[in-house]
């Protein structure tokens, strides 16, 4: 259990992967493009499964290499591949313009929000015994950027990825708690999570087919 | 009793197979319903045998029934047969006026009967990660429900409805990672612990600031799918898209899964931080959303959104009562639960049966339902009264009970001021439901008759007939089995 603490180099990998999720969280946040904000997701999400492998390969767990390929295959590969598609060949779109607040406002909003996760989950309030206590704060400030690019952005697409942003976030920190996460509920989250990006994808398709353009900014057919 | 169990998690599947097997309208509802009626049966044999027995846990606690598990299987399982005889009538309705193509009927009862199939196993899962799990694919399979129609409004409700209730569902599920910190000085190890009865049972050793955590996260992510207000935006849009039957599944089960999980947290954090931190954040909520509930009441238009916001209402009227707290206040709120349940499965019923005949959701052309079709008028009036709080329905009983809770636990300022927002939401809700019952119904009905046949107007009316009866039962005495579980459900959270 000690084996990923902050001293030893599997410790050191973890935080590292956490901090770079963190920053391409931020690059996404800061991102105006469509396609940036996909391929940001795809790079985070295989960094996401470089960690999962350093904590497979640490407690020497099959299922756990399951989780990292799935990670790298389902989120890596297969979901930005599919949005891509679906951006380019259905709805023409690059370039954003659904934007509630400017870039640099957002970027000292998503800040504000990391120095928050900080400010409640510091080390020293969590409880000893945890493997990995750092990288805690970093899930939960991923998660709060995530959450914050859901409400910056009217774009239904740009929606969708900070959506999974958020997820990207609490699998980070379910990472910490290997040990004790039962594989199938892992795998039930990932099942989860890809129906729902799958048939998030179908009303989104259909809001183009039925709108001319699927900008939640659009969507203001239902009210009061 | 575990096969019991799977009984009662499978039944609803019976639609499923019937529409994937190509089944039409008529037969894969029929099917549906003999699926659900088994369902319900196998519930209330599973409560039968367990309430006076330990817990009945396997599969290192994957499979955990207690008697709260129980009581809300039972309304789940009732509501799924009072939502599955409606689809029979509603479905073969639309199909026969062409309203839905075929694909869209099958697509309708296949998601219909995971759906039911999901919420029911949620409630059987005493790790709290598959009931993330299970609880966020229910969202899904509904959501399909939910953009049925395909229309621009249906797939907006439903793009709106998937987007939040997700978001919602996947902060729960960080709660859930906190409330695993919280207990990571348990030197947790196999996945037995990670189970409600194990944290529930070690309650003292979990560390009080992550849990604190762990229960706003909880009460924030799954009262998004509860619809307490602020996260209620999702909930009238959704209701009033989804084809009738599939709202009233919405409103009188999914809500009750979602304050299931809130319950299930709310026994942990109660047991570890004390009474005040949990309740304090409950009632915060609840009144809430009894105030919005209430102020968009007000306003007159859609009538299933009407009584969708009536639902947040009355969700905050049951997270109140868990704020409450005591023996009493929880009493009121799973009395509540069952009693709202069947109340709103009525209303939506009936509602679908007014929308198919009037051919609008709009309050305004509605007129005169008592003399043009006497048993939906009857069934919207009675039904509207019983969920408004009135005598001698189930309502009444279970709102007193939680206001005698909140006189003997807390200050007498929050129920009076409960009291007078029931008032307010009265008025509000009966000025739009008398208007659409009373008068002269307009000169041309657009389809006095819109069911195929004989057997499809029977389907419509029977679960209006069959609720308002048990609304009644409800509210003139609780069956002593009732009151029974009830009270065990009580004990296991407290």
């Amino acid at each position: 259990m000690e084996n990923l603490a902050a001293t030893s180099p599997a410790g050191v990998l973890l935080d590292l992967s956490g901090v770079l999720i963190l920053l391409l969280a931020f690059a996404c946040l800061g991102s105006k493009l469509f396609n940036r904000y996909v391929a940001y997701y795809g790079a985070q999400s295989v960094v996401l499964s470089f960690a999962a492998a350093v904590a497979a390969w640490t407690f020497d767990s099959i299922e756990l290499w399951i989780l990292a390929v799935l990670t790298l295959a389902v989120k890596g590969i297969g979901i930005p591949l599919a949005t891509r598609r679906l951006l380019e060949r259905r709805l023409e779109l690059n370039r954003d313009t659904a934007l509630s607040t400017g870039l640099s406002t957002s970027l000292i909003a998503g800040g504000a929000l990391t120095a928050f996760a900080y400010l409640v989950t510091r080390p020293q309030l969590l409880p000893h015994g945890l493997v990995a206590a750092a990288v805690v704060p970093l899930s939960t400030a991923v998660i709060l950027l995530g959450a914050l690019a859901m409400v910056v952005r009217r774009h239904t697409v740009a929606q969708l990825i900070g959506w999974l942003i958020v997820e990207n976030g609490v699998f980070l920190g379910a990472i910490t708690l290997v040990a004790t996460f039962p594989f199938i509920v892992e795998a039930g989250i990932f099942l989860d999570v890809a129906a729902g990006v799958l048939i998030m994808l179908v009303f989104v398709s259909g809001l183009t087919r039925e709108l001319a353009q699927a900008s939640a900014g659009e969507l203001r057919g239902l009210r009061g | 009793m575990i096969a019991l169990a799977i009984l009662v998690v499978a039944g609803p599947l019976a639609g499923l197979v019937a529409a994937l097997a190509g089944a039409r309208a008529r037969l894969a509802g029929i099917a549906g319903a003999a699926g659900a009626a088994i369902s319900l049966i196998a519930a209330i044999v599973l409560l039968a045998r367990q309430v006076h027995r330990p817990p009945l846990q396997a599969g290192g606690g994957f499979l955990y029934v207690d008697t709260l598990s129980g009581f809300f299987l039972l309304t789940v399982s009732g509501v799924t047969l009072l939502a599955a005889v409606g689809s029979i009538a509603y479905l073969s309705a639309e199909e026969d006026a062409g309203a839905f193509s075929r694909f869209q009927v099958r697509l309708y009862f296949v998601f219909f009967g995971l759906f039911a199939s999901l919420m029911l196993a949620s409630l059987e899962t005493g790790n709290l990660g598959l009931l993330f799990v299970l609880i966020e694919a229910s969202t899904l399979a509904s959501a399909a429900l939910v953009g049925l129609e395909g229309k621009a409004r249906s797939l907006e409700a439903a793009w709106k409805y998937v987007i939040i209730s997700s978001l919602g569902v996947t902060i729960a599920l960080a709660g859930t990672l906190y409330l695993f910190y919280a207990a990571s000085t348990l030197h947790l190890t196999s996945s037995q612990r990670l189970t409600w009865p194990y944290l529930f049972a070690h309650a003292a050793l979990l560390a009080p600031a992550p849990l604190r955590l762990a229960f706003m996260l909880a009460v924030v992510g799954y009262g998004t799918k509860v619809g307490l207000a602020p996260m209620h935006t999702w909930l009238p849009d959704a209701h009033a898209e989804a084809p009738s039957p599939a709202s009233a599944m919405l409103s009188a089960a999914l809500l009750n899964t979602g304050m299931y999980a809130i319950i299930r947290f709310l026994a942990i954090a109660q047991a570890r931080l004390g009474a005040t931190f949990p309740r304090t954040v409950l009632l915060a909520f609840g009144f809430a959303s009894v105030v919005i509930g209430v102020l968009f009441m007000v306003r007159k238009g859609n009538f299933k959104r009407l009584f969708a916001y009536s639902s947040v209402e009355h969700m905050g009227i049951i997270a109140i009562a868990l704020g409450f707290g005591g023996v009493l206040g929880l009493y009121g709120a799973l009395l509540h639960t069952i009693n709202h349940a069947v109340a709103k499965a009525v209303l939506f019923l009936g509602s679908g049966d007014v929308a198919l005949r009037y051919g609008t959701r709009e309050a305004a052309g509605v007129r005169g339902l008592l003399t043009a079709v006497p048993v939906t008028g009857g069934a919207v009036l009675l039904g509207s009264m019983a969920v408004l709080g009135s005598p001698p329905f189930g309502l009444f009983l279970s709102e007193l009970t939680i206001v005698r809770a909140g006189f003997a636990q807390v200050s007498p300022v929050l129920p009076l001021l409960l009291l007078a927002l029931l008032a307010v939401a009265f008025i509000a809700f009966a000025r739009t439901t008398t208007g659409m019952v009373t008068g002269p119904p307009p000169p041309t009905v657009p389809d006095p008759d819109p069911y195929p046949r004989r057997s499809a107007r029977v389907a419509a009316m029977a679960p209006l007939i069959i609720g308002l009866a048990a609304l009644l039962v409800l509210g003139l005495w609780i069956p002593a089995g009732l009151n029974t579980v009830i009270l065990h459900s009580v004990a296991v959270i407290s």
